[in-house]
């Protein structure tokens, strides 16, 4: 889970590394991401969301498809 | 709560105002319990996915988003200097600190440096990008390259 300067360093680096491109997420998308999975983590009953809240999250901010399912086969 | 819980909550205490990761011998003494009583709490969280822990099963390696040792993602908040585990959780403490922060990374490509300013609205608008590549269903495989 790595920060870019832009689309075209994170195509060189996938290349460079052979690994595959992924949905890009811009820092605003990343925030909101940040805000539903940690705001309540200090929290004494704090916990991790569950499969359902994950996809729920992801498409609130505009990530969905199989990459962002937490349960899915393919990709 | 049940003890692993309350322990969860000890270290998460602990990270939030140390900015470091409790000695097994801290949270023994919080916790009112002996050392072997700790590591397999310790064992337990991370198979809720809520601790990782290194090798020797008392030092704590991520409570996501904090991380127990130094990394590339360094957030500065409350006057602490915190590392975070990855480019999400560098944003992910200060969304659980809910402070102003300071998040220093870097571009993984060129290694140019990227230093944001996060008040509690968010970054600034900004063209740099987050990118992981490995899928939501195998984060927990090995959270640690992930």
């Amino acid at each position: 889970m790595l920060f870019f300067r832009s689309e075209e360093q994170v195509d060189a680096w996938c290349a460079a590394n052979a690994v595959p491109k992924r949905p890009l997420v811009t820092l605003e998308q990343l925030w909101q991401l940040s805000l539903a999975w940690y705001s309540t983590r200090l929290t004494p009953d704090a916990r991790r969301p569950g499969p359902d809240e994950m996809r729920q999250i992801f498409a609130r901010i505009g990530l969905d498809g199989p990459f962002w399912d937490p349960q899915a086969d393919t990709f | 709560m049940d003890f692993d819980l309350q322990l969860r909550a000890a270290v998460y205490r602990h990270f939030a105002e140390r900015a470091e990761a409790p000695a097994l011998a801290e949270m023994c003494r919080v916790m009112r319990t002996p050392p072997a009583e700790v590591k397999a709490a310790y064992a337990r969280l991370y198979a809720r996915r809520m601790l990782v822990v290194m090798d020797d099963g008392e030092s704590i390696r991520m409570a996501p988003p904090f991380s127990g040792i130094p990394t590339q993602h360094v957030v500065r908040a409350n006057g602490k200097e915190y590392f975070a585990n990855c480019a999400w959780d560098s944003f992910g403490i200060p969304a659980a600190l809910h402070a102003d922060a300071e998040v220093v990374s870097r571009c993984e490509q060129t290694q140019e440096p990227l230093r944001l300013r996060l008040g509690t609205t968010g970054p600034p608008p900004s063209t740099w990008l987050f990118h992981v590549v490995v899928p939501a269903s195998r984060w927990w495989k090995n959270i640690v390259y992930t």
